[in-house]
């Protein structure tokens, strides 16, 4: 497959944005990315807007071509992106088999969402869906995923906790992040329950915001400097047959093992990794599907402080969902986002040394005891 | 949770104790999940699919068969089940379901399918992991519009 390069990237802080619009918060995270890559609108053919509940909260349909015009740009394919959790890291894929299949040389994404609405409740799959109906919300998956993972493997509420911490941490150092302000392991578990086993500091907050991405053939970023390569982009469905396992998660394992096929690397290769943690117990199970440890100790991994900054693998340096906010569709861009930023040496203090392979791991929505999608992309220089 | 003379009593979010009309008055919240009441001859039971070319169970029941295409037809998976998992929500209780109410995955003894169900709001503090169930129907919850449905749920045995 020809390969395809990241010229740009642009984010907007997240956070509450009452004042601001889904195409306002859109439109600047464009303009950002643009800038971020020197081009001009003219040179943008192909468009991929991630949004996954404006429909819902808003009764907006095709948000992207008004965003997009905001920055001048019209006339080229605009394509709009709803996938759960996973919109904006599946606009990227898109973005990317366009680029790879030769139908764009510069494709523009931009994922934006604004969640803080008032009574806007726990989140589900929609309400016309038989497990919403009896009360299944997307809390209710990851809780039980975290209460098997405690009964076969010994994890502790404990090394749950630490994920928090570690990502609030890893927040405190990004001026991009939702919440700054250091948590301890007791601040954690006496925070209000939420769900058995999450306190309210082990769920990601929702959050405004909007991040963008632009990518290029070679060809075009061959006159660029601060490039970065996209070495695998991969999306996965989920495993709906039954039963499921909810300690061993196929679909994850599934995603990981193609997304190193195609880019020809193994998780000893990688230098940083962002991935999905709406819940703290799903950094710990992304942790043993892709590799970076032995099924059941993903506890142990960062109790271990290996995945804070400056250990073996630091993950979610950014602060992650748990710090950084979580506007769904603006989440896997913003993923991107900061991969991109750690490989051109840009992350400031935040900065992971000597950064030359990460990986983006995004998962969005439930189904039968699985996600409804999956998302991973490796990026280096 | 059947009251005297026919009137049912059921939970509300808050937990407080409702009354309302007989249960067959009241719709499912899902219509094709679950048998519908009344249940004098047999006990309450869910409602699923079954492929006889391949031998293959479904819940809820698909339209067509997922390996063959083929016809899937109308089948009860009985009422019994063991906990595989569960967890309660305190918060924000959706549909107004009691806050807090529990759900779980269920492994079906009849036909091996693990299933999403909510549990027993009366009995939460006693579910285990592996502990037998059985299914039981009543009004719990509503429709989202206050208005009350049917729901199955998971009760100890």
């Amino acid at each position: 497959m020809a390969s395809v390069e990241i010229i740009g990237v642009g984010m907007i802080p997240f956070g509450k944005h009452q004042e601001r619009t889904l195409v306002d918060m859109g439109a600047e995270a464009a303009f950002l990315g643009l800038k971020d890559a020197g081009v001009k609108p003219a040179q943008v053919d192909a468009c991929f807007f991630a949004n996954a509940f404006g429909g819902r909260l808003f009764g907006d349909i095709t948000i992207g071509q008004n965003v997009f015009w905001d920055v001048g740009i019209n006339r080229v394919p605009v394509i709009n992106v709803e996938n759960a959790c996973t919109s904006g890291s599946t606009a990227f894929y898109l973005a990317y088999n366009s680029i790879a299949a030769g139908q764009a040389e510069l494709a523009l994404v931009v994922g934006a969402e604004k969640l803080y609405v008032p009574e806007l409740g726990l989140l589900n799959s929609g309400e016309t869906e038989w497990e919403t109906q009896l009360g299944q919300v997307v809390s209710t998956g990851f809780a039980m995923r975290a209460i098997r993972h405690m009964m076969e493997f010994g994890t502790t509420i404990e090394q749950l906790a630490q994920v928090a911490v570690k990502n609030r941490r890893h927040g405190q150092l990004n001026p991009l992040a939702q919440f700054r302000e250091p948590v301890t392991v007791e601040d954690v578990l006496a925070s209000t329950m939420i769900v058995k086993p999450f306190t309210r500091l082990q769920c990601c907050p929702n959050a405004d915001g909007a991040a963008a991405v632009v990518l290029s053939s070679p060809k075009v970023a061959r006159t660029l400097t601060r490039r970065v390569r996209v070495n695998a982009a991969v999306l996965c469905s989920g495993s709906y047959e039954s039963p499921q396992d909810l300690t061993h998660w196929e679909t994850d394992y599934r995603a990981a093992k193609l997304a190193y096929e195609k880019a020809g690397i193994g998780p000893e290769d990688l230098d940083l990794v962002e991935c999905h943690d709406p819940f703290t117990i799903a950094e710990i199970l992304h942790c043993e599907a892709l590799g970076l440890c032995a099924v059941g100790e993903g506890g142990k991994l960062v109790e271990e402080n290996q995945t804070m900054l400056g250990g073996r693998i630091p993950i979610n340096v950014s602060g992650g969902l748990l710090s950084r906010g979580h506007p769904l569709g603006a989440t896997g861009v913003a993923q991107i986002f900061e991969i991109v930023t750690h490989l051109r040496k840009e992350a400031g203090a935040r900065q992971v040394e000597r950064a030359k392979v990460g990986l983006a791991h995004c998962m969005g929505g439930d189904k039968a005891m699985d996600t409804k999608s999956c998302t991973i992309a490796i990026l280096s220089v | 949770m059947m009251g005297s003379l026919g009137i049912l009593t059921y939970f509300t979010n808050g937990g407080e104790v409702m009354s309302v009309a007989k249960i067959t008055d009241i719709p499912p919240a899902v219509p094709g999940l679950f048998t519908l009441p009344p249940y004098d001859m047999c006990p309450p039971m869910l409602l699923g699919g079954f492929c006889q070319v391949c031998n293959r169970y479904y819940f809820p029941r698909p339209r067509y068969c997922r390996v063959c295409l083929g016809e899937v037809v109308e089948t009860t998976l009985g009422s019994k089940g063991t906990i595989y998992c569960f967890t309660v929500v305190l918060r924000k209780a959706p549909l107004g379901l009691p806050n807090p109410y529990g759900v779980g995955y269920v492994d079906l003894t009849e036909s091996g399918l693990r299933i999403f169900g909510l549990l027993d709001p009366a009995a939460i503090g006693r579910i285990q992991i592996g502990m037998r169930v059985r299914l039981a129907v009543a009004p719990l919850g509503d429709d989202g519009h206050g208005s009350p449905r049917l729901r199955p749920y998971f009760t100890p045995v």
